[in-house]
């Protein structure tokens, strides 16, 4: 409470900084903690190696492989069909040269490492959240102590994705292109889904020059005009781009990434067949909604809150994420929980929305805190709406 | 020269040097694009990922097998197995192993005491769901159309065939092909690559002069 004193209007500069870096200080030992005590439920060995082992679940061993071993070239080895084509390189690049330098299992440098980009992603909203003290609180308790903070915390994607979504909104925020088209281009080498922040990009720029008075029909012109606006869409892409050239020089394939995912099932279908098959996948006993269920209440969810985003004028932000929603909602509903958790601005915009009452902001609080024990055991028992 | 002029020859210089690095990006980016829609890969690679033509990605795995060895496709056998499964199968369960995908298929380095014309016997039962009952599996040799089978009930049956001699000419290596043509996929919208259709027991080759058990004889439709 002292400190969320401290963070008022008319507090001092030192004073704000203080609680801005400290708050997600105090939820990274707190979900240290849980996650720790769920993890020591079930383990006998007290080690945080073992811990971080514990909770390297599903796609995270592929990212241990690739941060150590790299990509493989064709035919595959063990008469396997699935490359590690499929994961983008950013996140295991960067562990992978951390670990090059400290003397630490991949994993426990992987673990490490996601709770600091984490923690960076916590600061960086700071703004985002408009300065709202109870909304920032939120946002660092359900990133870092929440109860999808395995994710957050793990050698998944989703850490570094949080922090250059929020950077690059940040950046588009202030109007500044160029950083944005620079840090979505590490984005885009992050995850697929990260080239299409490019859209959100031209929709500030869009905006911007609505503000400034100009008339719709020429726009073009006046991105044609700047060249640092054209800099900042063509370089967007850029890590995606690097990433195809260096599949093609390996693997042959620039689309690789793409291709792999036969072999792990996906097919492009009906998205509304999906949603249909996950919500009609009732539970055999009981009254708790199956994991395709969960899947399927995230994924219209998460679409619903684009709406909301769009309501609330952030159009650049609405489309965004409703392409991050939509485009692996195609092949089907696997990982949909954690593509729509993994969204900052729909996460910001909820913490914004939850923070509106002392009272929402209260129970919330309380949920996410609560709820982290129990579904950092469900995510370790593998259960799939996690996965 | 005034200030004003070289503020201005610099701008310009800076324009410029944005619209070559705007320029450049587009054209590097076009580039890649242009080697991405032109893989440089192989028929199986292309045949399994790019194209979709088959959910059986091919491989050099070839085993040996010497004529009339029995080869279980049950647990304990799944060294001797593993060694000529190509792709298409999972497992082994404890009763054998699942056929994944429309076409499963063996290959095997066969040492032959004679060039005789040759007999695969092979044991499997039918993956079936209501109301299913059948199983059409048609099996090609070295890619010789060899037999043509209906499996029917979940009990194992024993099937047995004489391998064309077309297929035979000359060859050491048999690649056995299973297509599947009522696999079933688990869910509606499932990818192809997870359709069931039998499940291999045991294989065996014989020379077509060899003496058989009565129960060689059983072959299927």
């Amino acid at each position: 409470m002292a400190l969320l004193n401290i963070a008022r209007p008319g507090a001092n500069f030192r004073a704000m900084v203080i609680f801005i870096t400290a708050i997600p200080l105090v939820f990274v030992v707190s979900g240290l903690a849980i996650r720790y005590a769920a993890f020591a439920s079930i383990s006998a060995e007290p080690t945080f190696e073992a811990y971080a082992r514990t909770l390297c679940r599903w796609d995270c061993s592929w990212y241990v492989g690739i941060a150590e071993k790299g990509y493989e070239r064709f035919p595959i080895a063990n008469q396997s069909n699935v490359g590690r084509w499929g994961f983008f390189p950013l996140y295991p690049m960067i562990v992978g040269m951390i670990g090059t330098v400290f003397p630490f299992p991949t994993i426990v440098v992987a673990t490490i490492t996601s709770i600091a980009c984490s923690y960076a992603a916590c600061v960086v909203a700071w703004p985002l959240l408009e300065k709202n003290v109870r909304a920032y609180v939120l946002y660092c308790a359900f990133l870092l102590s929440g109860p999808f903070s395995f994710h957050f915390t793990t050698f998944l994607t989703e850490p570094l994705f949080v922090l250059l979504t929020s950077i690059v909104f940040l950046a588009l925020k202030r109007s500044n292109y160029l950083a944005a088209g620079l840090f979505s281009a590490l984005l885009s080498a992050t995850r697929v889904v990260g080239a299409f922040v490019v859209f959100a990009t031209v929709i500030q720029m869009f905006k911007d020059y609505r503000q400034q008075g100009g008339a719709i029909r020429s726009f073009p012109v006046w991105v044609f005009g700047r060249p640092d606006l054209l800099i900042a869409i063509l370089i967007s892409p850029a890590g995606l781009f690097a990433y195809i050239l260096f599949l093609y020089l390996t693997v042959g394939d620039g689309f690789a990434f793409l291709h792999v995912q036969r072999a792990f099932g996906r097919v492009a279908g009906n998205v509304f067949l999906y949603l249909w098959e996950g919500l009609s996948a009732m539970p055999t006993a009981g009254w708790i909604p199956t994991a395709p269920q969960w899947s399927a209440f995230a994924a219209i969810g998460g679409l619903a809150l684009c709406g909301v985003l769009a309501f609330r004028k952030q159009y650049g932000a609405a489309v965004f994420c409703a392409i991050c929603i939509t485009l692996p909602l195609i092949t089907n509903l696997a990982s949909m929980v954690r593509y729509v958790v993994g969204l900052a601005p729909l996460t910001i915009m909820l913490m914004q929305l939850l923070s509106a009452s002392k009272l929402t902001w209260l129970a919330a609080l309380a949920l996410f805190l609560g709820a982290c024990y129990p579904m950092t055991k469900a995510w370790i028992g593998g259960y799939l709406a996690l996965v | 020269m005034p200030w004003s002029n070289i503020a201005a020859a610099q701008s310009r210089a800076a324009v410029l040097g944005g619209y070559a690095l705007a320029l450049a990006l587009a054209g590097a980016e076009i580039s890649i694009l242009a080697l991405a829609v032109h893989p440089k890969v192989g028929p199986d690679y292309r045949a399994y990922y790019i194209d979709r033509t088959t959910t059986c990605l091919n491989r050099d795995a070839v085993g040996s097998y010497t004529i009339g060895e029995t080869i279980s496709f049950k647990r304990e056998g799944h060294k001797q197995a593993n060694n000529i499964k190509v792709c298409g199968w999972s497992g082994p369960a404890g009763d054998g192993t699942h056929s994944l995908g429309e076409t499963s298929r063996l290959r095997v380095n066969v040492t032959r005491p004679s060039l005789g014309g040759l007999k695969a016997t092979l044991e499997m039962s039918a993956v079936l769901r209501p109301p299913q009952t059948e199983q059409r599996v048609v099996v090609l040799v070295n890619g010789i159309l060899a037999h043509k089978m209906v499996l029917s009930g979940k009990e194992p049956q024993q099937v047995s065939f004489v391998i064309p001699q077309a297929a035979l000419a000359g060859a050491k290596t048999l690649e056995i092909a299973f297509d599947y043509l009522d696999g079933i996929p688990p869910t509606r919208s499932a990818s192809n690559i997870y359709k069931r259709a039998i499940k291999l027991v045991s294989f065996r080759l014989n020379e077509t002069g060899e003496k058989l058990s009565p129960t060689d004889l059983i072959s299927g439709p």
